[in-house]
């Protein structure tokens, strides 16, 4: 297990970068964290004619606030969500669900933006950035453009990325004081990849209502999904344990994930309504301990 | 052959928490592995694999690869069958294998061709430039379904998918169950699992001098088994000399692994250069040696209604794959121990082997055994549960008494010594059944949480005899009886010890450190002070090598005979150099002084100056040198009877073993955590019992990934579907619990110490335990663990199936 | 794509198969010239005879190809090696590569048994380098927790837990402690 050749480019900033991806389009990838790309190389699953490595582009590895908006670097490290206090300060969940990506020696070098690019549907922060309506930057020949989290993600290891464009940042809005954020993973053993996955961020009213939320799940399509008919049957509601379990069983129509060897599509469809039942439990617990605190 | 009664010595060095020998060379990274073997001209290969599970090969065209630079060569089954006979095989003849496919593939990840070039990079380009041709043909998936006439042949030559067929009755099985007042019937079905060593199997070969094929392979056995390689790779036996390489652990698949070894030396004969095949993650995954068991049972039990067991029945489809290169040798192993520790007389076994277009099977930590223990414990819980028994009554109520040893089990084999109710006894008391059997009430009441107590004993069978390769067979070719373990201890001129081992045996074992504390024993010299090395097959006395728990057994006998002899000599010397009867001289401490006179003595140092510098010292017609060899054989060993029903003596060391665990299983994602687990094993005499319970720790481990996570998938097209470690999941230190480990110590009565194989003995029972803490946790929704692994999704469904049925 | 296609800066910056690396390899400099495809494993084994860095699945999973980046464990068989240069790699040789003389970490294994084959002991020994590196105390849980990200068939990990936290006690001192005197460069 081998990777094959490949012509090596290791551009320092994102100009060259993209003028290379400008360039190659098709023959070549993005070689970020490395933790899915590298494993492709090697088992000669990808054979590209270039790579364009962009772990020299120390642009990309910012994370800056601007204004109500948290905007972290492609480039960022996965283990930087774990001990950054600007993302445990400004928006929770993604130090949350940080934990569950990989392992430690894979989040040292797995990035931000790589996994995000890579869009596997089954990964923590793709289903983070829905939940989250996270804004992916992107950067082509053209110049910029942002893509909403919800239209980035479109099919099986599919994003909305063209061929000559780079992912350089995703912009996260701040989460409010008063939220409460939850995620709850279900993997064959920890580090896996998610059989499920549900995110979640409420907000209470002063009644105990639910004011809003937002719930995505991973691991149950072809993308992350944002669970709509669960957020809409909940909100206003009150955010107690019967109302949440009659409503979590609305993410079982959104499972369309075939059978495999890990689970069958029966078995995902409980485990959605499960893990979407957890998260949100656990996220009115943390909203309700924010506001008593405060 | 009666049992010496049993007494327990005290020993200086056996019994104490040493450092391992071993460690200090692994602890810096230079463990001598095979992929760390470098050479001057050293080429690589790498194996185009089958991507079709059952397909006629009709063309490989080689030209592009060719033409890369720093690609040597490409071989394929073409040349494989004009210069190799068939790789070893104790199957029928009509089943044969190559390390390379001949004509068809058979399974996927079968080798097709195999691209030699300057680095395993520029070969593997080799490997993506191969343009292979296939010609389709019926896919064999279901080992059922293979054995029905009109299923599609793996194997022409052979005539069916039957591989072998045998019905063995030890007593009257019919009467047994008539005779009982409850049969107990279920259908069970053991899932593929494998070994799985962090380090891949692999071997370098180089032709070397005089004509002499080196290899050097990190299998076991090959002290043993070496002319079967030689015959394959069609060169006398004398011009091959395979060179032990410490292997990154085993647990079976690195036993008899030939493949590797056999295709690099047969690529280093093609081109005349040295060979490294060493297998990367994606080869060993669909095409190891061996994959393990996965076997469809059905199975009946009878029971009295106090509990008693009256018989079992059991009618076996084993799925082998494509080959059957060890024969049936699994089964044999399940009836070393086929009772169990049970006193029930009555047994029938119907085995039939099917061939299908799957991995071949082998070796896994057990060699069968653990799957058979899952079934008799699957059953004895069944029939626990239907009679209202609690799991550990049963069982006290079944077990062989302490003065029924040595005991001889329905089918021959013998039990050499054990004390049954005391290990249940040890862990019953090292856990509080009473308290969790309140908690899961109250859990289950109050919190809605379902936790589950699983309790199950085994047997555990170690040094296995020779005789198991062949009594299955009516008119075996080569009934062998000897199964030999040798050492060679030297006494350099300067009183410093050399110990010589004649097989590959470091795995991840510790032979180095069990025989060096057996000289340490025998003369007082400290363990860490003997230097060891293993014997190539040119050099090595007969020895088996490591597999079936035998190899601390059988080592330390031979250490031992070996001490004996190099003593004698010594103390001859000592009394002629004294002038003082040999009776009235020992050896302590490393000095041999006179009896009751110790300050008249005389060390190491001078004796081994005598015997290799002043002939004239010696003894009249003594040789000089100080270096004594001894073999020892099986300690205890009989003939099968010649109609087969006795099967002989052939795995009489026998330990025992109980774990209880309390398991909580979450019914809505189906994943388990564990809140206790006990495991007391006797072992006989412990030699070392931290390295005792690294292994029952390592092998629990293991039996829990057999139980829970791993799985050597195929769908049903026969596409391989646990390719990567993505998908085949190795437990990681979050799925594994902490093992709370207690010893009970009834030595053998057969070899020496007293010592019984401690190996395997994790991974027979844990399987066994887990699922009845499953179904124990949601007794109320009718769970019953019949297929391993037991997914979380089979746990969810089966919970979802009962509420919807209530 | 052709040849013919790529402009000549790129081909004369980028257009090599091989590249000149220069790093620094358990506190010593190193330059090489290397493949630009081959992995910062086959790197470490094959062109600075590293061989304590084992390669168990080489797609990332298995964890025993583990080396310390800068300090941080990570898989070097998902790292090119020209990947690495410009930064600090350490192999368990910088614990110590001598057997008699072995490093706190290295003693503490071999006393608790914290190996059988020794295949993944190596990336086992640096992540309890990196674990134990701020002198914290970690419960059992949260060593198996720790250490969860490389995978050992033979231990069962029991004996792992315990080799971490024999040797953290021989590190942060007192009775019996040892210091850690090749940390840090």
């Amino acid at each position: 297990m081998k990777p094959p050749k490949f012509m090596y480019c290791d551009p320092d900033t994102v100009e060259d970068a993209v003028a290379l991806k400008a360039r190659y389009g098709h023959d070549s990838v993005v070689l970020a964290g490395g933790q899915s790309l590298m494993p492709l190389l090697n088992m000669r699953l990808a054979n590209p004619d270039v790579v364009i490595d962009i772990n020299r582009v120390t642009d990309l590895q910012r994370i800056t606030r601007d204004g109500e908006v948290l905007q972290i670097g492609a480039g960022v490290r996965q283990s930087v969500l774990e001990t950054e206090p600007l993302v445990a300060d400004l928006v929770p969940l993604l130090g949350q669900v940080a934990p569950y990506i990989g392992h430690v020696e894979n989040r040292h070098r797995g990035t931000v933006g790589g996994s995000l690019a890579h869009a596997d549907s089954a990964a923590e922060l793709p289903c983070a950035a829905v939940t989250l309506d996270a804004t992916m930057v992107v950067q082509g020949p053209a110049g910029t453009r942002t893509i909403a989290a919800g239209d980035f993600f479109q099919g099986l290891m599919t994003s909305a990325l063209d061929p000559d464009e780079l992912v350089i940042a995703v912009r996260l809005p701040v989460t409010t004081r008063t939220a409460g954020t939850a995620f709850v993973e279900v993997a064959r053993r920890e580090g896996d990849f998610a059989l499920a996955a549900a995110a979640a961020v409420v907000e209470l009213a002063a009644d105990g209502r639910f004011a809003s939320l937002s719930v995505g799940v991973a691991g149950i399509a072809a993308t992350p999904v944002r669970a709509t008919a669960v957020e809409q049957a909940l909100t206003g509601q009150p955010a107690t344990a019967a109302t949440i379990a009659a409503a979590a069983k609305e993410i079982a129509g959104q499972v369309t994930s075939a059978d495999d060897m890990h689970a069958t599509s029966a078995y995902r469809k409980h485990l959605a309504v499960t893990v979407v039942k957890r998260a949100l439990g656990a996220a009115v617990a943390t909203a309700q301990e924010r506001s008593d605190g405060s | 052959m009666a049992a010496p009664d049993i007494e327990k010595p005290r020993y200086k060095y056996i019994g104490a928490d040493r450092k391992r020998v071993e460690d200090p060379r692994l602890l810096v990274g230079r463990g001598g592995f095979i992929a760390d073997l470098k050479m001057q001209g050293l080429l690589h290969a790498a194996i185009l694999r089958s991507p079709a599970p059952h397909a006629r090969i009709v063309s490989i065209d080689t030209s592009e690869a060719l033409q890369i630079p720093g690609v040597v060569a490409v071989l394929t089954g073409e040349d494989v069958k004009a210069h190799m006979n068939p790789c070893m095989n104790f199957g029928p003849p009509t089943i044969a294998q190559y390390p390379i496919a001949v004509d068809k593939v058979r399974y996927v990840g079968e080798a097709v061709a195999a691209v030699v070039a300057e680095s395993r990079y520029t070969a593997e380009d080799g490997v993506e430039a191969l343009v292979a041709e296939f010609e389709d043909l019926p896919v064999v998936t279901d080992p059922r379904k293979a054995l029905e006439p009109e299923s599609a042949l793996l194997h022409d030559d052979h005539g069916s998918n039957l591989g072998y067929e045998r019905t063995f009755e030890f007593g009257d099985i019919s009467r047994a169950l008539s005779d009982a007042d409850l049969v107990v019937e279920d259908t069970l079905h053991w899932g593929r699992s494998a070994g799985m060593p962090m380090e891949t199997s692999g071997a370098t070969a180089r032709p070397g001098l005089n004509g002499v094929l080196e290899i050097h392979c990190n299998s076991l056995n090959f002290s043993y088994l070496q002319f079967l390689v030689a015959n394959a790779l069609k060169i006398p036996s004398n011009k091959l000399t395979m060179q032990p390489v410490p292997a990154g652990g085993s647990f079976g698949s690195k036993f008899t692994a030939h493949k590797v070894p056999t295709l690099a030396g047969f690529l280093a004969l093609r081109t005349g250069r040295p060979v490294s095949y060493v297998e990367d993650r994606l080869d060993h995954l669909m095409n190891s040696d061996h994959h393990g068991s996965d076997r469809y049972y059905e199975a009946k039990m009878g029971v009295t209604a106090d509990g008693m067991i009256t018989g079992l029945d059991i009618d076996v489809v084993d799925d082998y794959g494509a080959y059957l290169q060890f024969g049936v040798g699994t089964h044999g192993n399940a009836f070393s121990q086929a009772v169990g520790p049970y006193t029930f007389r009555d047994l029938k076994y119907r085995l039939r082997a099917a061939l299908t277009n799957k991995c071949q099977q082998g070796a896994y930590r057990g060699f069968g055994s653990e799957v058979h223990n899952w079934v008799l414990e699957r059953m004895v819980d069944k029939a626990a549960a239907e009679l209202g028994l609690e799991p550990e009554e049963i069982r006290r109520r079944n077990f062989i008494q302490q003065d029924q040893f040595p005991y001889k089990i329905p089918g021959g084999n013998i039990y050499d010594s054990g004390n049954y109710p005391a290990v249940l006894d040890k862990a019953l008391g090292m856990i509080d059944l009473e308290y969790w059997r309140t908690e899961q009430q109250r859990l289950r009441e109050q919190e809605g949480r379902y936790i589950g107590i699983g309790l199950a004993t085994t047997q555990e069978r170690s040094v296995f005899s020779s005789t198991e390769f062949w009594f299955w067979f009516d008119e075996p070719a080569f009934p062998i009886t000897s199964s030999p373990e040798s050492a060679t201890i030297t006494i350099d001129p300067t009183g410093q010890f050399q110990l010589q081992l004649h097989c590959q045996s470091m795995w991840g074992n510790s032979p180095e450190t069990v025989s060096t504390t057996v000289v340490a024993e025998e003369f007082g010299v400290e363990p860490e002070s003997v230097n060891v090395s293993y014997a190539d097959t040119a050099h090595a006395l007969p020895g088996t090598g490591p597999g079936g728990s035998r190899y601390t057994v059988m080592v330390a006998g031979a250490v031992r005979g070996a001490g004996r002899k190099l003593k004698k000599k010594l103390i001859d010397i000592a009394a002629h150099t004294l002038e003082v009867a040999a009776e009235d001289l020992e050896l302590v401490d490393a000095r041999v002084q006179v009896k009751g006179a110790p300050e008249k003595s005389l060390g190491l140092p001078e004796l081994a100056a005598s015997a290799y510098f002043f002939a004239l010292n010696l003894p009249p017609s003594m040789e000089s040198g100080l270096e004594e060899s001894y073999t020892y054989d099986h300690p205890y060993t009989t003939l099968p009877s010649p109609d087969r029903t006795d099967l002989g003596v052939f795995y009489p060391i026998v330990g025992h073993a109980c774990h209880i665990a309390v398991l909580e299983v979450d019914p809505d994602t189906g994943q388990t955590a564990f809140h206790d687990y006990v495991a007391v094993h006797d072992a006989g005499t412990v030699v070392n019992p931290k390295s005792l319970d690294g292994h029952v720790t390592g092998g629990a481990a293991q039996g829990l990934g057999s139980t829970l996570y791993e799985e050597l998938a195929y769908d049903a097209d026969g596409q391989f579907t646990s390719s990567t470690f993505m998908d085949y999941l190795v437990p990681t230190a979050n799925e594994v619990p902490p093992f709370r480990i207690g010893h009970v110590e009834t030595p053998s009565p057969y070899t020496e110490y007293g010592i019984k194989g401690g190996g395997e003995g994790g991974r027979l029972v844990t399987p066994s335990v887990v699922s009845a803490a499953i179904d124990d946790a949601l007794r109320e929704y009718g769970m019953r663990v019949r297929e391993l692994p037991v997914k979380p999704a089979d746990i969810v469904e089966a919970v979802q199936g009962a509420m919807a049925r209530s | 794509m052709t040849t013919s296609e790529h402009s000549t800066d790129l081909d004369t910056r980028y257009g090599s198969d091989t590249r000149t690396v220069t790093l620094r390899v358990n506190g010593r400099g190193v330059t090489r010239e290397v493949a630009t495809r081959t992995t910062l494993a086959d790197f470490l084994r094959d062109d600075l005879d590293l061989v304590s860095v084992h390669l168990g699945c080489e797609h990332g999973v298995c964890g025993c190809c583990t080396v310390l980046l800068d300090g941080g464990s990570v898989r070097s068989c998902l790292m090119l090696a020209v990947q690495a240069g410009g930064q600090e790699v350490e192999t368990v040789e910088s614990l110590s590569p001598d057997q008699d003389r072995l490093h706190p970490i290295q003693q503490a294994f071999a006393e608790e048994q914290g190996l059988q084959c020794g295949f993944c002991t190596p990336a086992m020994a640096l992540r309890a380098r990196e674990i134990l590196a701020d002198g914290k105390e970690w419960t059992d849980e949260e060593v198996r927790q720790e250490i969860s990200g490389i995978l050992c068939r033979c231990t069962g990990y029991q004996n792992i837990i315990n080799a971490v936290q024999n040797a953290g006690r021989k590190l942060r001192g007192g009775p019996g402690a040892a210091r850690d005197e090749t940390k840090g460069s």
